[in-house]
């Protein structure tokens, strides 16, 4: 064929392109409903095996990151190990900093965050667990240093978690304390990065810059304490009644690789409001880890 | 029916792509800058097709691709699309050995998929921070990663034809 036929294409070539276009348009009118199902499809089908791989890789990993942080706190051990109080004391805190999981004590699951490529990630995650490990829809999704977003659908093994980045997510929010009460929207293209707002804050309630915000618990969808931000400042005033302030996030998502996913039995639970460092409400006696 | 042998050396180019896409990239922790080797492998195949295959191609890898980020689905098979499409129909000015050709390409066609995927999942607003910071960085990355295939896959890339 001569290269200015195949330049330019032949009449089935365009016929192809443009119910490939076609198809993508209705895939992206389709309604929410009939979404997840067919993206659940093919992430349990055709993208199951290339899941699995990249599950294996963010193992092998974590392995590697954990095999230095192994070493170096080996060598801690060894070197406190004549000194039991100091060893204790340090056992202590590295529990604190790398086990949220121990405080919390029961009613999640770990899950890996499988990062993808593409402008989107960071705004939905897909993490590895899914409803076999007991993932059920609308569970909130929490790192050690405040909340990340709520599982938006579920597959058996993974399932796709909303990040509060995306522009639909609201929660309800509180000043530490409880005594102002607002709704935490994503707030995007600031220069400064990826920031949240909270909206609905009472004219006569000032919030200084640095003060905590987070979750309510109303709603019955977040457990009450989960930190989501400190504020920054003041957004904008509504008619002199009304504040929206700018929050700084506790937590990025497109930079968590590892989060838990809490079961509905915490959704009541009040977790603490100093999330890093305070120890949750004990689990009851006999209650499975 | 007899398989030729260049497409046989093209399909173990892309599947060595596609695999390193899923099975090396997180072992780099996530990050936005990382390269999109499914976006090469599929420049490699629309470089050697019909504009239509590498529309069909386009088309396919996007509905994979929106099934693992279901942000807005349907937008990255939309986006794919139309690049795998332009790909096959400009593929007579892309010499497939030119590393500068194939760098210009590759950049042009990552920003252009971004900027389609924005634009059909209605976030150019909210989006275009990311396209003008990180869309660049990571076409670069992207374009860095091409060109490294093209070196080390050129024995099996030379002359593969995927018609």
């Amino acid at each position: 064929m001569p290269i200015g036929a195949e330049r330019y294409g032949s009449r089935a070539d365009a016929i192809a392109f443009l119910a490939c276009l076609v198809l993508s348009l209705t895939a992206l009118a389709l309604p929410e409903a009939l979404r997840r199902p067919i993206a659940g499809a093919l992430r349990t089908t055709v993208l199951a095996p290339v899941l699995a791989v990249e599950r294996q890789a963010v193992t092998a990993r974590e392995q590697r990151q954990n095999t230095v942080r192994l070493r170096a706190e080996r060598d801690s051990f060894a070197l406190a190990a004549a000194f039991v109080p100091e060893l204790r004391a340090e056992n202590a805190q590295l529990r604190k900093l790398l086990k949220l999981g121990g405080r919390l004590g029961y009613g999640f699951v770990d899950a890996e965050v499988l990062h993808q490529t593409g402008l989107s990630d960071g705004l939905t995650l897909v993490l590895s667990a899914g409803r076999r490990e007991g993932v059920v829809p609308a569970a909130p999704v929490i790192a050690p240093g405040g909340l990340v977003g709520m599982v938006a659908s579920v597959d058996a093994h993974t399932s796709v978690a909303m990040a509060w980045t995306h522009p639909d997510f609201r929660v309800s929010a509180m000043v530490e304390g409880g005594r102002v009460f607002g709704i935490v929207a994503s707030r995007r293209a600031e220069a400064s990065g990826e920031m949240m707002e909270l909206r609905g804050i009472s004219y006569r309630e000032g919030l200084a810059p640095g003060t905590a915000v987070v979750t309510s618990g109303l709603g019955g969808v977040y457990p009450r304490g989960i930190p989501l931000g400190s504020v920054a400042g003041v957004l904008n005033e509504s008619g002199g009644w009304e504040r929206t302030y700018l929050l700084r996030p506790a937590v990025h998502p497109a930079q968590v690789s590892h989060v838990m996913v809490l079961f509905p039995s915490r959704v009541r639970d009040t977790l603490t409001t100093d999330f890093d460092t305070t120890q949750a409400a004990a689990a009851p006696p006999g209650t499975p880890p | 029916m007899r398989i030729a042998p260049s497409r046989i050396k093209l399909a173990i180019v892309l599947a060595v792509l596609v695999a390193a896409h899923f099975a090396l990239r997180p072992r780099f922790g996530p990050s936005p800058l990382a390269p999109d080797l499914v976006l090469v492998a599929l420049l490699f195949f629309a470089i050697r097709s019909r504009p239509g295959a590498g529309a069909v191609a386009g088309f396919i890898v996007g509905l994979l691709v929106d099934a693992a980020t279901p942000t807005a689905f349907g937008s990255s098979a939309f986006a794919l699309t139309v690049v795998g499409f332009l790909a096959g129909w400009l593929k007579a000015v892309v010499f497939p050995d030119n590393l500068l050709v194939n760098a210009v390409f590759v950049f042009a066609a990552s920003l252009a998929r971004d900027l389609l995927q924005v634009l059909a999942a209605g976030q150019l607003r909210s989006g275009a921070a990311a396209l003008l910071v990180t869309s660049p960085l990571a076409a670069l990355s992207t374009t860095a990663a091409a060109l490294l295939a093209l070196v080390v896959f050129h024995p099996l890339l030379r002359g593969a034809a995927a018609r």
